[in-house]
């Protein structure tokens, strides 16, 4: 046991004196921390720039044009005269949606047939498309309805009865979490579990291919893997214990993100992504043998983690072994029970398949490690040392 | 200046051929340059291959069990984005099957739906939707609405129809209002040309920016190695282009298979000028190679140096305003974005393939790219001159002399 704790403080101690795992581990989390967030901050595409192309001129087309400038999303830019001016705009990213008012277009309305409105919006970015397509549909549905009412009512129909006629079955979206649909809100969450689970892997395995590994350790376990990986745990835990809740609720309450999640909850669901990602981290580095290649091999395969998770993109519409592949991966469960605790207030018993998942895979890459270490001992390399007087 | 000017024909050319047969002996480059930055790509590949997500898993409380009810769930069922998966019993149970992720929204008819509707009492059909999981949650809930919107105008042309209006009369005053929206460039909204698209060249620009720091950091971490290469090419500045040269043409040739499956085999349309994209996609090779270069050069050890690349490339994506456009990012990001190659690249690569955007109007981010290329080579050179200073030189020799016995056998390529 007193093994097992000297190798813990000894790691404790190697994680603030070796440099670049330091920098790593804590100093680079400061920098994510500030730096990553930024794009996303506003959370909302406002005021995206329109082309109006008004072919009718009338009352009502300029009605409807005041009314898309007043929406949230959308900002009128300019009047073009024709589509082709418009299109020209397109291209030179001054706009980045045309509306076409045609012309007859208040004549149709008022003599009760339908008027057709052009948006012609940029899908080559989703969200401008989103934001673009729901701010004009809105816009025009209104104004279909008040056209439709108007109509009615002269005709002697009661206003309640009237919108029954109009709008006989309404829809309601309730969106759950996120209500505003902030993008920093979606986004941040889920990568700062990304980030935490690869720089821990980065920084385990800098300290595990270090050239001078500390003679101490390899004499108090007598080159016992199993108390050796405990002690390296333990260190872990202990300094992720307060990284966690920093990086995952501090972080994200200081840049004002929505947040449901208990401390305990967080920390529970935590305890085994971390013990599965540091094993994994010293797994590579038992693979790789040097550092540069370890930190080499995470900083490429980072993005392509954060898509296999099924975050950004559903795990529904991904070929059945990828989504298997992905498993292997602590994020994939982690970015999933962590985003439900931290942003949804899940409980226990919501995300108790990922919690398992996370303790499997824990167990699965120490039994791993601690046998690959004890192969290696005798011949070369870390505990090697203390056969001498481990005997 | 004096150095090298007059070795270049030579010299740089046979510091090439030096690396490029290192290269191709050493399996730990081989496999940093073109296996596994191959590897990740097509894994990204088959994640987006489906391109529009469907049969989204969606739970329904249907209180009502009318005609209408059964309706509205036929049309629900029946859009391509939706997938009714779980019937629960009360809105307790639906939240807690969107709380665990199983499904992505729930659809809740209430009681008397029906009558209510017949009664004129304008009842509501409500649809909750998990917007953490954004991109999943708009999806089902565009499902949603579309399909409830159709049944609503078909019921109300049918209540026309019956008034003694004509079907054509009846369908055109449902909707008086209506808008016809065409997504431009990318009309079935496909992830693939959107997002996957833009993504092989992020995470390569990983790729580029950290090997690049790693190959070089091996003759810059030790002095006496930087010497020999200066030696070799008969000057710092030929010594520079030949070490890089190798790897920029196998990052664009790893681009180009990238590319070409992208374009070839999944269908991303290739409207815009190759021309204008073969040009960018160089100046976009050797800026992220440049970046990588300069940061070794500064830090002279590679294990710091990745340390900084990373930080510069890892949150590189969401600079580049795929997913939330750069236009409404705040001022700061704006500007960082304009540090990172992939920024300037993306824009071109988005003109020139789904936009089809006319060159001239791409002008000005290859512009800046070419000015991006243009500085941090400048900035290298500049470097290397620094240390050929004899101040420098006594300093940087005394640091290398201990980063040397530090450094062991670490440095040493296979």
């Amino acid at each position: 046991m007193t093994a097992v704790l000297v190798v813990w403080r000894d790691t404790l101690w190697q994680i603030f004196t070796y440099r670049p795992a330091l920098m790593v581990m804590v100093l680079s989390l400061v920098v994510y921390g500030l730096l990553y967030p930024q794009p996303y901050l506003t959370e909302t595409l406002r005021d995206i720039p329109v082309a109006l192309v008004d072919q009718d001129g009338s009352v009502s087309s300029r009605e409807l044009t005041r009314r898309l400038g007043a929406t949230e999303a959308v900002q009128i830019a300019g009047i073009f005269p024709d589509l082709v001016a418009a299109e020209q705009a397109l291209f030179a990213r001054r706009v980045h949606g045309v509306v076409y008012i045609p012309q007859g277009f208040e004549r149709d309305m008022l003599r009760g047939g339908a008027t057709t409105l052009a948006l012609y919006a940029d899908a080559s970015y989703f969200l401008m498309y989103q934001r673009l397509s729901t701010g004009v549909n809105t816009v025009a549905r209104g104004l279909g309805v008040e056209v439709e009412m108007g109509r009615l009512v002269a005709q002697g129909v009661a206003p309640t009865n009237a919108l029954a006629e109009v709008d006989p079955l309404p829809l309601v979206l309730v969106p759950l979490f996120n209500p505003q649909g902030g993008y920093a809100s979606y986004l941040l969450p889920a990568a700062f579990v990304l980030i935490l689970q690869q720089t821990l892997m980065m920084g385990a395995g800098l300290l595990a291919t270090r050239r001078e590994p500390s003679a101490q350790r390899a004499d108090v376990t007598g080159g016992n893997g199993w108390r050796n990986l405990l002690g390296q745990a333990l260190a872990y835990v202990s300094l992720y214990a307060f990284l966690i809740p920093l990086f995952l609720q501090g972080v994200p309450g200081w840049y004002g993100l929505p947040a449901l999640g208990s401390l305990g909850m967080l920390l529970w669901v935590a305890l085994p992504f971390v013990l599965a990602a540091a094993f994994l981290g010293l797994l590579i580095a038992a693979w790789l043998e040097r550092g540069e290649l370890v930190q080499l091999v995470l900083l490429g395969i980072g993005l392509p983690f954060f898509f296999l998770s099924g975050f950004a993109w559903p795990s529904d519409a991904m070929p059945g072994w990828i989504v298997f592949l992905a498993q292997w991966v602590p994020s994939t469960p982690a970015i999933d029970a962590l985003v439900r605790v931290t942003q949804m207030g899940a409980t226990m018993t919501d995300v108790v398949w990922q919690v398992l998942q996370l303790w499997g895979l824990a167990l699965f890459y120490g039994v791993l490690l601690v046998m690959i270490q004890s192969r290696r001992a005798p011949d070369h390399g870390v505990t090697g040392e203390a056969h001498p007087q481990g005997e | 200046m004096t150095m090298g000017t007059r070795g270049l024909p030579i010299g740089w050319r046979l510091m090439a051929w030096r690396e490029w047969r290192l290269l191709w002996r050493s399996p730990v480059l081989l496999t940093l340059t073109i296996i596994y930055p191959l590897i990740l790509m097509l894994m990204l590949m088959l994640v987006f291959q489906a391109g529009v997500p469907q049969q989204l898993p969606v739970a329904v409380l249907d209180q009502d069990n009318s005609d209408l009810s059964r309706h509205l769930l036929h049309a629900v069922a029946a859009t391509p984005e939706v997938a009714i998966t779980d019937s629960v019993h009360d809105l307790r149970q639906g939240r807690a099957l969107i709380q665990a992720g199983a499904v992505h929204g729930l659809l809740y008819l209430p009681q008397h739906l029906e009558r209510d509707l017949l009664a004129g009492q304008r009842p509501e059909v409500v649809f909750f939707y998990d917007n953490q999981w954004m991109s999943a949650g708009g999806i089902v809930a565009r499902g949603v609405m579309q399909a409830v919107t159709e049944v609503t105008a078909e019921m109300r042309v049918a209540s026309r129809m019956a008034q003694g209006e004509s079907m054509a009369h009846a369908a055109m005053g449902v909707q008086p209002v209506q808008v016809q929206a065409s997504p431009l460039f990318n009309p079935a909204l496909n992830y693939v040309h959107f997002l996957l698209a833009a993504l092989l060249p992020a995470v390569l620009q990983i790729f580029i920016a950290s090997t690049t720091a790693y190959a070089l950091g091996l003759d810059v971490q030790t002095r006496y190695r930087l010497r020999v290469m200066r030696r070799l090419a008969g000057g710092v500045w030929p010594a520079m282009v030949g070490k890089l040269l190798p790897y920029s043409v196998v990052f664009l040739l790893v681009l180009a298979v990238a590319d070409g499956i992208l374009f070839g085999v999944m269908g991303v349309p290739l409207r815009g000028s190759l021309m204008v994209l073969l040009v960018a996609a160089v100046g976009f090779v050797l800026a992220s190679q440049l970046i990588g270069a300069l940061v070794v050069l500064l830090v002279r050890n590679i294990s710091t140096a990745l340390s900084l690349v990373a930080v510069l490339m890892a949150p590189a994506f969401g600079f580049m305003g795929i997913g939330f456009p750069r236009e409404g990012m705040n001022l700061f990001a704006q500007l960082w974005g304009y540090l990172i190659p992939g920024t300037w690249f993306m824009q071109i690569r988005v003109d020139q393939t789904v936009r089809g955007t006319p060159w001239e109007v791409t002008a000005w981010p290859i512009l800046g790219l070419l000015v991006m290329v243009t500085l941090l080579a400048w900035m290298v050179i500049l470097r290397l001159m620094l240390w050929q200073r004899p101040w420098l030189q006594t300093r940087t020799t005394r640091r290398a002399k201990s980063a040397t016995s530090a450094a062991g056998e670490g440095a040493a390529t296979p």
